[in-house]
């Protein structure tokens, strides 16, 4: 006998693409992001910066295809974004920089949790995993201790 | 840049990106072993033993980072805080594990003495990194979160060992 109830807890396509429209939403930002934080940055460290959205920008694009496959309605970006700080200096730049990385971390994890697809596993954990490379790189040149996280894009206990 | 207007659009620090955090990874939080995401996930055999030779690994990497630490210890001191986030890992992996069972013995074998103690023992966490990674396709729901994100942070540390 069909069962018609709905378990409200339960993992489907809807759970998971609602969580890759999340991660829309952050890999925009971190595009939008990157702008600041490469005018911030010194000329011989804006490379890191430009190679950093670039990334972003193929992870966007590659979830918004998907989405479109599944005719699930991708998240626009918004014109602009307020900034969690003032960017003044190049460490502003790469704190910045971490803020970008983390909230796509924390994205990404969520898709880990929300997926039913082993693909979209693949592809959230590709995500998570160059977000935290790079996340440390930008630990390490604002100067932050620890530059590494234990658990990345989880909420700390 | 000039600062964002006081009513000005949307924030991805508060808003749009640490929204993830805020909407449903709160029991993640809490170690994976709640029931309700027990009785959500409803964990196949094979994903608790796919679990429990996770924390195998894991434990690899705890007794790697002492071994390393034995064979030189300038590094050992070094990456001290590394070796206080793998222990952390594990004892995360352990209580997310169904009946917690796994307390396999660390086999990391011995470092060679510096300097090539550092590439060893990055080679070690790598491993285990893609090992998480691996696994935590074939997971589901908070702990295929929990794997991912360890993985990462696992990837992360390299970073710092390189």
């Amino acid at each position: 006998m069909a069962d018609d109830s709905t378990d409200p807890g339960a993992l489907d396509e809807g759970t998971e693409n609602a969580a890759l429209r999340e991660a829309v939403a952050a890999e925009h930002a971190a595009v939008w992001g990157y702008g600041v934080v490469g005018a911030a940055l010194d000329a011989g460290a804006r490379g890191q910066a430009t190679v950093s959205e670039t990334a972003h920008r193929d992870v966007r694009d590659r979830i918004i295809e998907l989405l479109d496959e599944r005719s699930a309605d991708p998240v626009a970006a918004e014109g602009a974004y307020a900034l969690p700080f003032p960017v003044l200096s190049p460490t502003d730049g790469a704190a910045l920089a971490v803020v970008l990385e983390d909230g796509v971390a924390a994205a990404w994890v969520r898709v880990l949790d929300q997926a039913v697809e082993r693909t979209t596993r693949e592809l959230a954990i590709g995500a998570l995993t160059a977000a935290e490379v790079r996340a440390v790189g930008w630990r390490l040149a604002a100067g932050q201790s620890p530059a590494t996280s234990a658990f990345p894009g989880l909420p700390k206990q | 840049m000039s600062p964002p207007p006081p009513s000005g659009p949307p924030g991805f620090s508060r808003r749009t990106l640490l929204a993830a955090s805020a909407a449903g990874l709160a029991f993640l939080a809490t170690g994976c072993t709640s029931s309700s995401a027990d009785e959500r996930e409803k964990v196949t055999s094979q994903q608790a033993d796919s679990l429990s030779a996770q924390i195998a690994v894991q434990a690899t990497v705890v007794a790697a980072f002492a071994a390393a630490a034995a064979a030189d210890p300038g590094l050992g001191a070094e990456v001290a805080d590394l070796v206080a986030q793998a222990e952390e890992q594990l004892a995360r992996l352990r209580a997310a594990a169904p009946g917690n069972s796994a307390s396999a013995s660390p086999a990391a074998g011995g470092a060679p003495p510096a300097p090539e103690t550092r590439a060893w023992l990055s080679g070690q966490v790598a491993a285990a990194s893609t090992s998480h990674a691996t696994a935590c396709l074939d997971q589901s729901g908070a702990r295929a979160a929990l794997l991912g994100s360890i993985a990462a942070g696992l990837a992360g540390q390299t970073v710092r060992l390189a």
